[in-house]
């Protein structure tokens, strides 16, 4: 039986075991097939930790929970992560923390659409987007805007925006106009000079130089 | 027709929701509407206080919730207006004593009956704050010019909406004059610039207030009040009548307004 046939495939990569179900077989065959396999390679995968990569073909959370019992039973296979998406994952419960390998500077998020909020933030909201996010309205302060690639707003930005999440040094924050109580992008962050008045009714654009974050306008 | 639900919410505590629920709740009943305000500040309360009517409780809101009594016999009528009545929070009982089907159903009866059902809500955005807004169809959200308070009162704005509540109002109090002009205080232009809802009225700071609270009778009995007659603007504009905002501000033609009015 070749690999790419095999209802669930194991690789192995730097972060350890990785399993990606094939989105046509059943989850009888998966789990027939992992179970044979565990089986044939007798204690290779003894108390190994593995990956779940629904991200082809999603599973329900009893086959899940079905299937890292079994797998634990089997031979102290522990999974310690599921994910679902690109960006979305999660760790199970009882799992130690894994360092998550950060994504590359640079990469752009295009592949996921971008979030649109149609109405100011108010205070308490908190809007989380994999990839930009667009508010069409004020950010008021108490509100958060988190964003894997930029935070753009088409009025005042007076909460914290935090654009390129993921490491990203190139996202940008744009506003019409800038009021924050802090602006953070990718790991830096920064905080409006005191008693600086904004200029009013044109963009303005947070962005990293020279490892600084700076505000220009248009 | 069914009367209208309001209730006065801020968020942030002492910046003036039981002064005003009182205010409006005596101009409203002036204006010979029947109106009933009902204090859930269960634990906390202090409606009664304001209103002067501590001494004649019986029954509470949770005992009339409980079934422990029908609706009138809560109801205190006020010492000068027979359209004007309130029910009072229950002192010795907590926050989740009543649910939020429980008030919407109480307040929808009310409604049939009432010209107005005005609502005190207590301060913070728990479970008190979800019972005084399940029932309600306009929001009057209390803020006075300060950054903590606006922050709240942004706060709430934005559950309010969640909630579905139509209608929503501001109130700004203790706003001095004087202060905003020297630039020390925010102008009333500024809260609204960032709160974005539409505008009631305004109070200016006044010491008539403490007075007032203290004996126990609404500062819109006092002709005389700057505060009272902000008041009374924005309960005539809850009634429908198209009063202009400046005219709060007590100059002549807002005098002669009022001698009119009253």
């Amino acid at each position: 039986m070749s690999s790419a046939m095999a209802p669930i495939q194991i690789k192995a990569d730097r972060a350890g075991f990785l399993l990606i179900p094939d989105p046509e077989a059943s989850f009888e065959a998966v789990m027939a097939f992992l179970e044979e396999r565990l089986e044939q390679s007798h204690d290779f995968f003894h108390n190994t930790e593995m990956v779940l990569d629904l991200r082809k073909s999603p599973m329900g959370s009893d086959e899940i929970s079905a299937l890292c019992t079994r797998l634990h039973q089997k031979s102290m296979v522990r999974i310690v992560e599921v994910r679902l998406g690109e960006e979305v994952s999660f760790a199970v419960a009882g799992a130690p923390e894994r360092k998550r390998v950060a994504p590359e500077a640079g990469r752009r998020h295009e592949e996921s659409a971008p979030v649109i909020v149609r109405n100011t933030c108010r205070s308490g909201v908190r809007v989380v987007s994999a990839s930009d996010c667009v508010v069409l309205g004020d950010v008021n302060p108490g509100a958060e805007i988190i964003a894997g690639g930029d935070v753009i707003v088409y009025g005042t930005l007076r909460g914290v925006a935090h654009a390129g999440v993921g490491g990203d040094q190139s996202a940008r924050i744009w506003a019409l106009s800038f009021e924050p109580n802090q602006i953070r992008i990718a790991e830096l962050v920064a905080v409006p000079p005191r008693g600086c008045k904004p200029g009013r009714g044109r963009f303005e654009i947070a962005e990293i130089r020279n490892g600084v974050i700076q505000v220009v306008s248009l | 027709m069914a009367g209208r639900t309001i209730v006065v919410t801020s968020g942030k505590g002492g910046v003036g929701k039981t002064t005003t629920v009182a205010n409006l709740g005596t101009t409203l009943a002036k204006k010979k509407n029947s109106v009933v305000l009902i204090d859930t500040d269960i634990g906390l309360r202090n409606l009664d206080v304001v209103m002067g009517l501590e001494n004649r409780i019986v029954y509470n809101l949770v005992d009339i919730i409980e079934g422990k009594c029908r609706k009138e016999q809560a109801m205190i009528r006020d010492r000068k207006l027979s359209n004007l009545c309130m029910i009072p929070a229950a002192q010795t009982r907590e926050k989740n004593s009543i649910t939020e089907e429980q008030m919407k159903e109480l307040c929808s009866n009310l409604a049939e009956e009432f010209d107005y059902v005005i609502i005190d809500c207590p301060a913070g955005i728990e479970q008190g704050f979800k019972n005084a807004i399940a029932g309600a169809d306009t929001a009057l959200v209390v803020t006075t010019p300060e950054v903590s308070a606006i922050r709240d009162a942004d706060r709430v704005i934005g559950l309010l909406e969640a909630a579905l509540v139509r209608n929503i109002n501001l109130i700004i109090n203790r706003l001095n004059a004087r202060m905003v002009k020297k630039g020390d205080m925010m102008s009333t232009e500024d809260i609204i610039a960032l709160l974005s809802v539409p505008l009631l009225g305004v109070v200016p700071e006044s010491e008539d207030v403490v007075v007032s609270t203290n004996r126990g009778v609404p500062l819109v009995h006092d002709r005389s009040s700057k505060a009272g007659a902000a008041f009374r603007g924005m309960a005539g504009r809850l009634d429908g009548e198209s009063i202009p905002l400046d005219g709060d501000a007590g100059g002549l033609l807002g005098r002669m307004k009022r001698l009119i009015w009253n």
